[in-house]
């Protein structure tokens, strides 16, 4: 029987789409059988991260109104034989899909696959609500900003009032040198204030960036720290415990001068 | 142009649309869609004739909808993210970003594939 | 900013840099979240109030204001009661 992992955040912009993508593929990468789910109806993101979107033919919508087959809607990803994403609609609004429908689509996928990752809609509306419907674990993805830790404190609640009882966090795009000279909050600061476990901490990192204009996850990226963050997270995830990786800049002065060298 | 065009279609209904179609928008038509415009990665048309675009098509386009084989789809800068015609999908391939041609271009299909050619008004007359 | 402030970021020590401010601020915020005062949750309060003090004073019920103050940096919660008088016999 597989596991249902939503990942939401209550705020946008925060890195929701980005985390369901690489912790799916790093699943996949550890040779697990997942399939992702994008319930973000109207606003669909995770098939063009993912690198997917031309393959798109049925969507979620097409699934639960039983104009296809879950089968035929689920797009296989290209490097990955055990990894399939379900996109959302890009065409429908976000109450094409209810609680009801997303429960019966959870409990179909968990027969076939390890992990169900979800990738929830920004808010905590009608698309929030069927998005964690089918769920039995949360991570709450957040970032150092007042903003972003005060909607996920409000998610928190409603997950907890929901039945996801324990939520995992994820505090992405810390910077380090901020936090170092004290203008950002750091990841124990964001624990202190939302009392939850932690499962990563991913830095603010360019390769992201790029990841995502190529359609690649940083995670298959050897080289890339938030790509190693990923791989960390996932790797929590299937139960291996895993040092928090350090986030100190690589280098003094002379590993600086050694890196302007071999470039 | 327009006039030249519209001598190519077959004779069934056709509509116009004279605006971009962004992303999350849909036009479904039972005929020849004909746009004004450009086509947003996003957006997509269903049309059950061919499709023209007066603009660069970005999206997702499906001529011929209901099984039509011999339907067309041009545009000025023709680069879906996907490809129908009739029964058959078609999707650039992976990988490097191809570079376009300044020249419009038609898809459509050849010997049970999709094929994508320079647009010559005088080979489509005939 | 004052040369120690200067010369701890160069060194990059610990000094009162912006996050102090964000973690109060969101302390702050949570508070009046977390408290999700409803109109209902404070009826129930004033009510449950007028009960205890009724005990010891007669209070002017109809005057009574209960309200939640988010002021200078503190969160609190202000009662304005008048008194009309005040009970003798309390032992």
């Amino acid at each position: 029987m597989g596991e249902v992992i939503v990942v939401t955040s209550g705020k946008g912009g925060v890195g929701k789409t980005t985390t369901s993508a690489n912790i799916g593929t790093g699943l996949a990468a550890l040779g697990h059988k997942v399939a992702m789910l994008d319930t973000d109806i109207g606003l669909r993101n995770l098939d063009v991260v993912m690198g997917l979107e031309n393959r798109i033919v049925y969507d979620i919508v097409d699934v639960v109104r039983e104009n296809c087959r879950l089968k035929q809607a689920m797009i296989k990803d290209k490097r990955f034989e055990n990894l399939y994403l379900l996109p959302a609609a890009q065409t429908k609004d976000k109450t094409a899909v209810n609680e009801e429908q997303m429960r019966d689509l959870c409990a179909k996928l968990k027969d076939e696959f390890d992990y169900i990752i979800i990738d929830c809609p920004a808010g905590i509306e009608h698309g929030f609500k069927s998005a964690i419907a089918g769920a039995e674990q949360a991570i709450v993805v957040t970032t150092p900003e007042v903003s972003a830790v005060r909607d996920a404190d409000r998610i928190i609640g409603l997950l907890e009032a929901a039945g996801l009882k324990s939520p995992k966090l994820v505090v992405n795009r810390i910077r380090t040198k901020m936090v170092k000279t004290g203008d950002m909050m750091s990841v124990e600061d964001m624990l202190d204030i939302l009392a939850i476990d932690l499962l990563g901490i991913v830095p603010d990192d360019d390769s992201i960036v790029i990841s995502t204009n190529k359609g690649e996850p940083a995670v298959l990226d050897d080289k890339s720290k938030a790509g190693q963050a990923y791989r960390n997270i996932a790797a929590r995830i299937t139960g291996k415990e895993v040092p928090l990786m350090s986030l100190e800049e690589s280098g003094g002065f002379f590993e600086k001068i050694r890196s302007i060298f071999s470039k | 142009m327009n006039q030249f065009l519209a001598e190519n279609l077959d004779n069934e209904k056709t509509l116009l649309l004279q605006k971009t179609l962004r992303s999350g928008q849909s036009i479904h038509y039972d005929g020849n869609v004909v746009v004004l415009g450009d086509v947003n990665p996003g957006a997509e048309i269903v049309a059950a004739g061919h499709i023209v675009v007066f603009g660069a098509l970005r999206g997702v386009v499906h001529a011929g909808a209901s099984g039509e084989a011999g339907a067309t789809v041009t545009a000025f800068s023709l680069a879906p993210t996907q490809l129908r015609i009739g029964s058959l999908i078609t999707r650039p391939p992976d990988g490097a970003a191809i570079s376009l041609p300044e020249h419009p271009e038609i898809a459509k299909i050849k010997d049970g594939s999709v094929v994508i050619e320079r647009f010559l008004p005088s080979s489509e007359k005939a | 900013m004052a040369f120690t402030d200067v010369i701890n970021r160069i060194f990059g020590k610990d000094g009162n840099g912006s996050k102090d401010v964000a973690k109060e601020r969101l302390r702050l915020v949570l508070v009046h979240d977390r408290a999700n005062m409803s109109e209902d949750v404070m009826n129930h309060l004033r009510e449950d109030l007028i009960a205890v003090i009724n005990k010891y004073m007669e209070i002017d019920q109809d005057a009574l204001e209960v309200s939640m103050n988010n002021e200078d940096g503190t969160a609190s919660l202000v009662a304005n009661i008048p008194i009309l008088s005040v009970k003798r016999n309390i032992s």
